[in-house]
């Protein structure tokens, strides 16, 4: 019981704090490039249950509204799902030993912004029957609810990044799309306002503040352990 | 298509990483020691290849076992995952990778089995794309911009919430004016540079304390009044 | 759920005294021993959170330790180990989490919390100086008495006496006190907002275990609590911070942004924080303070920001809609019911109404104390995410107009309408309006716990 406690905070202080104690240069750990977090897991399922996984998947890609809470979460730039059936990891040349494996593998790999732990809490707390969809075909995947366990299921999945890189270190998804709002409405702006007189200039700068101003936000460096 | 959302490409690639037996340092842990050396900013192999948004390099030592019931079993060969989400198709975006950053791409890519090296570019794409792994579902939160509009559209954003700031109060003429010379600094300002941390844009204007009295700065400095 | 037994649990965790007077007193164990008689020598004087049948005592005291105060009295290596991360560290070593770097760095703290050495926290409040004075110098005697423990330092609070009344006010002129959180099975006086918001827009108590150790939380689990059982339950984690507060610098700032603002200086204010200086929510009033809502206890917490997620009434990034967002972020504010934080806490320093000239320099500010389950999870992750930093709000790095580290870059953005009297608007070049001075996370036992401790009959099993 108190190894599990131990466990428990070893968790929360590996990730949370950048697997360092939040001191020096914020770029320590490779998991995470500024604003961004690179996470990998990988979960075996029983061969036969693999094809649940892609019809949900095939669903949720058709059906838009359903996508609607992970995009109102802005959490995420990019995230994928690859199912690896038993007998398809890549062989290239016939020198490579073949696999031989009984699992299938669901690989996930999420570029997210926000800290782990904010993340999962997220996660759990308003996407739990999405999450359990598509993983409670995973062997020994405890649900999404309670939460504990399922960071705990997670981070023995997760193995870490070795190298990330993003374009647009400074900005998180939500900096991202104000930024093109912005970018929109000066295009509008500029159009619209050709040719006016300093009075209906004004007015039209007006109507452009109104239409950027939640979207000013400054970017910058990410919170320690980001 | 799978691998594709909007104009956004997401590329999943597993290579199988050699094993040696009688090799002072493995094939796995020599492309570790390759990728904690690699710039991970604007110095990045991957802001050459500049269409990337979001990439990263794994080494995938094995399966995760999670536990009885569940059977314990091990992959046979470790694995470079690399993870790319580009604008454009994957022909060109592979041909880029050949032709500018073939030495870090040789760097990484010569411990996997069956690589061809860069000099064939067309071999190089049919390798990539052997080890390539179709993705089941793809979500980019931003679809339809590429980095370098992105790039620009943060450029601008920092540059417009300065003018915002700094234009309060002025008169509609006045306004009129420093608007068109704002457009004009804008559009004039250097291209934005992936994977450099910040807006890549003008400088900060310095006004520092330009509302304030003398005595706010005197404030700020710790002293009485 | 269980009923709660009030008489285990402290008072300061269960309620807000509302008594004018605090002293907070900071000691040092001197060894296990002696420490331990000490606090048995305290335990008949703890406050709980019993009913009061009279009304209000003449003056309460409670009892808090740090992590080295727990190791100092000797508790069991298991319970220490298993208390959570962020409080075996101490605030100070969660610096950079939280902030406090800069002007806010500890260099720039009091002593007594830059050494490190603080143990004990016992706070005493009251309805007058004398008894303040009384029992502050019975607490002494005690300590000397026992040798059990060394006053390392001490600081007092207090309300401001405004008008021959005792005033909510704080230094910037904002009446403070509101929106504390309603938890299941706490006894209060609940006002509708205080507490989570349901799908049919009504309000219920959060669960017990955002606030006390031992109960369930928001997320259906036992927060992160050191073994055994008994030594956690009934228990709370509370942060102190002692924020100094720039009062010339604030006063300044507002009335040259106040004469440039459409609104004037009064919505100037208002806007910057969420309510008028008089407490009215700006949400409900956008265009002028009404003492009618402000006392209409069934409004004057009453109100989300489902219908202004543009920020015209109350702006993105005020005070109050960054730390309780209520449905700010959608899901029907399930984001924010393991961010709640319950606020304790009094103005120190000579109150300076507006007629006459205030200063930065001097001992004024706030004692800011929070309670919580989880510092990690409710007050840490306030303070790093929603106050040093905006992206949840979608405001990228903006922090918090009043309490931000700013380092006179930032800026803080007003958002308007068409109306010309709320014109888009924004504050640059903002200063630190408040400094941290010092302050460490805290356990607050349960009587039972305290018995234990005092015993030294903790069992990790």
């Amino acid at each position: 019981m108190q190894g599990g406690y131990v466990c428990l905070a070893f968790v929360s202080l590996r990730t949370d704090n950048g697997g360092s104690s939040g001191r020096g240069t914020e770029q320590a750990v490779t998991n995470i490039n500024h604003k961004t977090y690179a996470m990998n897991a990988i979960t075996p399922m029983k061969w036969w249950k693999t094809w649940i996984v892609r019809v949900f998947f095939v669903i949720l890609g058709t059906i838009k509204p359903l996508q609607k809470d992970l995009v109102q979460l802005s959490f995420i730039h990019f995230a994928r799902w690859v199912i690896i059936k038993r007998r398809s990891f890549p062989h290239v040349v016939p020198g490579q030993p073949k696999e031989e494996l009984k699992y299938d593998y669901l690989l996930f790999f999420s570029n997210f912004n926000g800290t782990w732990n904010q993340y999962i809490d997220a996660f759990s707390a308003v996407l739990s029957r999405g999450l359990n969809a598509i993983w409670r075909w995973s062997e020994k995947f405890p649900g999404s609810v309670p939460v504990t366990p399922f960071k705990q299921y997670i981070a023995h999945c997760q193995f870490d990044t070795d190298y990330y890189y993003t374009a647009y270190p400074y900005a998180t998804t939500n900096d991202v799309k104000a930024a093109h709002r912005v970018q929109a409405a000066l295009e509008v702006l500029e159009k619209d306002s050709a040719g006016q007189s300093a009075e209906d200039f004004a007015r039209s700068y007006l109507k452009f503040v109104l239409t950027v101003q939640s979207d000013l936000g400054e970017t910058g460096k990410a919170p320690v352990g980001t | 298509m799978a691998n594709q959302s909007g104009s956004v490409y997401g590329l999943t690639i597993l290579s199988p990483i050699c094993y040696d037996k009688t090799a002072e340092t493995s094939h796995n842990c020599a492309i570790r020691m390759k990728l904690a050396a690699m710039p991970r900013d604007e110095f990045s192999p991957f802001a050459k290849v500049s269409s990337t948004h979001l990439a990263r390099l794994v080494v995938m030592d094995d399966v995760v076992y999670v536990g009885a019931p569940s059977c314990e079993e091990h992959l046979k060969s470790q694995y470079l995952i690399f993870e790319t989400n580009f604008d454009g198709d994957l022909d060109t975006y592979l041909s880029r990778m050949a032709r500018e950053i073939p030495e870090e791409v040789d760097a990484v890519w010569q411990h996997c089995w069956g690589y061809p090296g860069v000099k064939n570019v067309d071999a190089f794409i049919a390798y990539m794309k052997k080890c390539q792994v179709t993705t089941t579902f793809f979500f980019a939160d931003v679809n339809n911009k590429t980095v370098q509009q992105t790039l620009i559209a943060l450029q601008t954003q920092a540059a417009v919430a300065e003018f915002v700031e700094h234009a309060q109060g002025l008169s509609p003429s006045e306004l009129q004016k420093s608007f068109a010379s704002f457009l004009v600094k804008l559009r004039g300002a250097p291209p934005p540079v992936p994977g450099r941390p910040g807006a890549g844009g003008p400088p900060r204007i310095e006004t520092k304390m330009k509302w304030a009295s003398k005595n706010l700065a005197a404030s700020m400095a710790g002293g009485a009044q | 759920m269980s009923k709660l037994d009030a008489t285990d649990i402290q008072g300061f965790v269960l309620r807000g005294y509302g008594l004018p007077f605090a002293r907070y007193m900071f000691l040092e164990i001197a060894d296990v021993q002696r420490g331990r008689r000490f606090i048995g020598s305290l335990l008949g004087q703890i406050t709980t959170g019993e009913h009061w049948d009279a009304g209000k005592p003449e003056w309460t005291l409670n009892i808090a330790f740090t992590h080295k105060g727990l190791v100092n009295l000797n508790l069991p290596d298991a319970s220490l180990l298993t208390f959570p991360v962020e409080f075996i560290q101490g605030m100070k070593a969660r610096g950079e989490i939280l902030g406090d770097t800069g002007r806010n760095g500890p260099e720039r703290w009091d002593a007594v919390w830059k050494d490190g050495r603080v143990d004990v926290w016992v706070a005493v409040n009251s309805k007058n100086k004398e008894t303040l004075e009384e029992r502050c110098a019975d607490l002494i005697r005690l300590t000397s008495e026992t040798g059990g423990a060394k006053l390392l330092g001490s600081q007092d609070a207090g309300a401001f006496l405004i008008d021959g009344q005792w005033s909510p006010k704080e230094h910037f002129g904002y009446t403070d006190g509101f929106g504390n959180p309603d938890f299941l099975g706490v006894k209060r006086n609940t006002q509708p907002g205080q507490g989570k918001l349901l799908s049919d827009g009504s309000w219920a108590p959060l669960a017990t275990g955002e606030l006390l150790l031992g109960y369930a939380d928001e997320a259906g689990e036992l927060p992160v609590a050191p073994v055994p059982h008994l030594l956690a339950i009934n228990g709370s984690f509370m942060v102190y911070r002692k924020l100094h507060q720039n009062v010339a610098t604030f006063r300044r700032y507002l009335e040259e942004k106040g004469t440039l603002y459409a609104g004037g200086k009064e919505k100037l204010a208002a806007k910057l924080i969420g309510r008028w200086r008089d407490g009215t929510p700006v949400e409900l009033s956008p265009d002028a303070p009404d003492q009618q809502v402000v006392k209409d206890k069934q409004r004057n917490v009453n109100f989300t920001f489902g219908n202004d997620l543009n920020g015209a009434r109350c702006p993105v990034g005020a005070h109050i809609r960054r730390t309780n967002p209520r449905d700010a972020f959608g899901f029907n504010g399930q984001l924010i019911n393991r961010r709640r934080i319950t606020r304790r806490g009094l103005p120190y320093g000579p109150y300076v109404p507006e007629s006459e000239p205030a200063r930065d320099d001097g001992e004024h500010g706030i004692i800011f104390m929070a309670l919580n389950a989880s510092l990690f999870r409710q007050f840490e992750f306030v303070q790093q995410q929603w106050v040093e930093y905006g992206n949840d709000a979608r405001l990228g790095n903006d922090k918090d107009m009043l309490m931000g580290n700013h380092e006179g870059h930032d800026r803080y953005t007003i958002q308007g309408s068409e109306d010309p009297r709320n014109p888009p608007f924004v504050c640059g070049d903002l200063p630190n309006f408040v400094e941290l001075r010092g302050g460490d996370y805290f356990f607050l036992p349960s009587m039972t716990a305290l018995r234990m401790i005092v015993a030294g009959t903790v069992d990790p099993r």
